[in-house]
């Protein structure tokens, strides 16, 4: 049996996953810490709780693959890719016939184009503005004093959701304290404010060909409140994968057990600095 | 592993040594008032007409773009925002004016006062009011050309004429403005010049056709851009273009590349984000990527395609070059078509559009040109922002994380296969 790993270092989180291959693909076990400050220990941290979630020793990991934006901090990665990359890999494993991927992650979203076998077409990203990102979600939720989880199940109540006019991150908490004095209930804030993010990743998404199957991957796809918007702008459902949070490091993953057929030398492999040898 | 390629031939300290003469030349001018200046914008500039009088250009961009590549452009584009230039006006206008409040210069060295700023209006309208406020601060006299934009594919004839005019007006005011009589038998050397040079870096262009390319045609070209822009209408820049050619025909016919394996062929759209050049170069160095043609190549002239001056028509062969054969001032849809040919006849793997944040004008439609080659033509593009001048607008892990984003893709795309899960 060969056993891969990927390691999905985001902004907000660091996900780890650990695959095996045994005439199939299987996950064995996931990993979730928050990534802080110490990159690096993060991703350590990650990988250690996901192959002792899968009862192995992480000398029995053949290939371990590093993704998102901390992936060069990934000291015993073999080698990096882009989280876009794993994305549409993981999505195309995960959820069968995705052929678009919107993903929202901590500090970025990003739309991507997928081919039938799991390969990236064309992306689209968010731009030096983290409109439309978890961040944007955050944010508002920390305005309201509520917890993120919550703002996600309180938007779906909303009755009469407001009109959020800007876009900008930062100015969003002006909008929604000026909402609160007008005495606007949290629910119907929380739903203007999910309204606008989805407006906001559909425009993204528009410069791509959308086409179904569409999958929702990333972080912020754990919130009912904003999967819920997003069906209403696209008009369709999405496919929502209970690991959606850790379709990258899936994705990484499978890339890795891949590797473990192939020349490091050949193909796609670029990394930096990649490192090889154990852990 | 990274592999950082530089063109670094024998013509690399040539050119470094006529752009320092330049500067020199220039540095003269402001202690003795000779040789007499013309600023003018790189654009479809009529650098042939300046010989007529001996004069030598001053270009503003190339003040500009030189601060910004040895990271000294911050400075002097606060000071003008400090005047009151908004933070999305150009950066190179604010770099310029910048400079001139501080007394900055490129080199260290002096810059003269130019004895005529000349406005030859070509595509981009902040020009118009970058030389007006130059002008103002240089207290010098401005005269501005006035070139029709390409509405059609050719320029009419009244165009043409309405040109050709202009550039007789512009000889009286230097004639003026220098005491001497211009020296039309000079002029059209100048043109026949520059119609040699044309000729030579047109051939050099069509070395990029080779596999592997013998040079980067984006990275690489800006190096010979300078002496194309400053000397393309002297036997200097002739000799210069001559040696260039020779030295990259060699290596093409010996099969040496940018890169040990050419592994991905680009076309190019927009200028480089000139602070962090080496940066930015090296993300493509990473995967082998050379460019085999840009647009931004052609800013000062459009020539692969056959144009040439002509001494015999030497005013109408400039007008027609100001008009029509610059890609600032053609139509989006002779851009598109452009960089058709180039995808197509350089046998390019992608495009690569660089948007540059503060430049709305060249800048503004750049969505839709990679909606068409996307989605029409089905041409892997890349479409990335920042900006040509003002390092503020560069941020180093997402335009990474999208390039290496874009090469993976190019590279799964010939080599995916679906994963099937355990059942």
């Amino acid at each position: 049996m060969r056993i891969a790993a990927g390691v999905d270092v985001g902004s907000t989180q660091t996900k780890a996953v650990v695959v095996s291959d045994n005439g199939g693909v299987k996950v064995l076990a996931r990993a979730l810490v928050d990534t802080g400050a110490n990159v690096q220990r993060a991703a350590e941290r990650a990988f250690d709780m996901c192959c002792h979630e899968a009862g192995i020793h992480s000398g029995d990991v053949g290939f371990v693959v590093g993704t998102g934006y901390g992936r060069y901090k990934i000291a015993f990665g073999n080698t990096q890719m882009t989280e876009i990359t794993c994305h549409a890999k993981g999505a195309s494993f995960l959820c069968p016939g995705t052929r678009t991927v919107i993903d929202m992650g901590g500090q970025d979203s990003k739309a991507i184009s997928v081919g039938a076998n799991g390969e990236v077409l064309d992306f689209v990203m968010n731009d030096k503005c983290a409109a439309g990102t978890g961040r944007f979600l955050a944010n508002s939720a920390e305005v309201m004093s509520i917890s993120l989880d919550e703002v996600g199940p309180l938007s779906l109540k909303a009755k009469h959701p407001v009109k959020i006019a800007t876009v900008c991150t930062v100015f969003v908490e002006s909008d929604i304290l000026s909402y609160l004095a007008q005495g606007k209930t949290a629910e119907d804030i929380l739903g203007g404010v999910h309204i606008a993010i989805a407006k906001r990743t559909l425009s993204l998404a528009r410069r791509l060909n959308i086409e179904p199957e569409i999958a929702m991957t990333g972080g912020v796809a754990r919130n009912v409140g904003m999967v819920w918007a997003l069906e209403e702008v696209l008009g369709r459902k999405m496919l929502v994968s209970p690991d959606a949070q850790f379709i990258g490091a899936v994705g990484a993953a499978l890339f890795a057990l891949e590797k473990l057929d192939q020349s490091f030398e050949s193909g796609i492999w670029r990394g930096d600095h990649a490192v090889s040898g154990g852990h | 592993m990274t592999e950082k390629k530089e063109y670094r031939g024998s013509i690399h300290q040539w050119q470094k040594d006529l752009m320092l003469a330049w500067y020199e030349q220039l540095d003269q001018a402001a202690d003795t008032g000779s040789p007499a200046t013309v600023s003018m914008m790189i654009s479809g500039n009529c650098v042939e007409l300046l010989e007529g009088f001996g004069a030598v250009p001053l270009y503003p961009e190339v003040n500009a773009l030189q601060l910004a590549i040895r990271h000294q452009s911050l400075d002097p584009i606060l000071a003008a925002e400090d005047l009151g230039y908004a933070t999305d006006n150009c950066a190179y206008v604010k770099a310029d004016v910048g400079c001139i409040v501080k007394g900055i210069t490129p080199t260290g060295g002096k810059l003269p006062t130019p004895t005529l700023i000349l406005c030859n209006f070509v595509g981009c309208n902040t020009y118009l009011k970058w030389f007006e406020h130059l002008a103002k601060l240089q207290q010098a006299p401005l005269y501005v050309i006035d070139v029709p934009f390409m509405r059609a594919n050719e320029p009419s004839r009244s165009d043409l004429e309405y040109v050709i005019k202009q550039l007789q007006e512009t000889v009286k005011k230097l004639e003026q403005l220098t005491g001497s009589k211009f020296d039309y038998d000079r002029f059209r050397q100048a043109v026949a010049c520059s119609s040699r040079t044309e000729e030579l870096w047109s051939r050099i262009k069509h070395l990029a056709r080779r596999s592997p390319s013998p040079f980067d045609a984006y990275f690489d070209a800006i190096t010979l851009m300078g002496p194309l822009y400053v000397y393309r209408a002297r036997p200097e820049g002739v000799e210069f273009f001559e040696a260039a050619l020779a030295e990259l025909q060699a290596k093409a016919d010996a099969h040496k590349g940018v890169y040990e394996q050419e592994h991905f062929r680009l076309v190019m759209e927009g200028p480089p984000p000139y602070p962090y050049f080496r940066t930015f170069r090296d993300m493509f160095a990473k995967w082998q990527a050379c460019a085999v043609a840009s647009t931004y190549s052609t800013v000062g002239g459009l020539w692969e395609f056959g144009f040439r001056h002509d001494p015999d028509n030497p005013f109408e062969s400039v007008a027609m070059h100001m008009i029509a054969q610059n890609v600032t001032n053609r139509n989006f849809l002779q851009r598109y078509e452009q960089i058709r040919r180039y995808i197509e006849e350089w046998n390019a793997d992608g495009l690569i559009i660089h948007f540059v944040k503060s430049c709305r004008l060249f800048s503004a439609g750049q969505g839709d040109m990679r909606d068409y080659f996307t989605k029409q033509l089905g041409v892997p593009t890349l479409y990335i922002e920042s900006d040509l001048e003002d390092p503020r607008y560069f941020a180093e892990a997402q335009t990474k994380n999208r390039i290496d984003a874009f090469f993976e893709a190019l590279e799964h795309s010939k080599t995916a296969t679906p994963v099937r899960e355990e059942t």
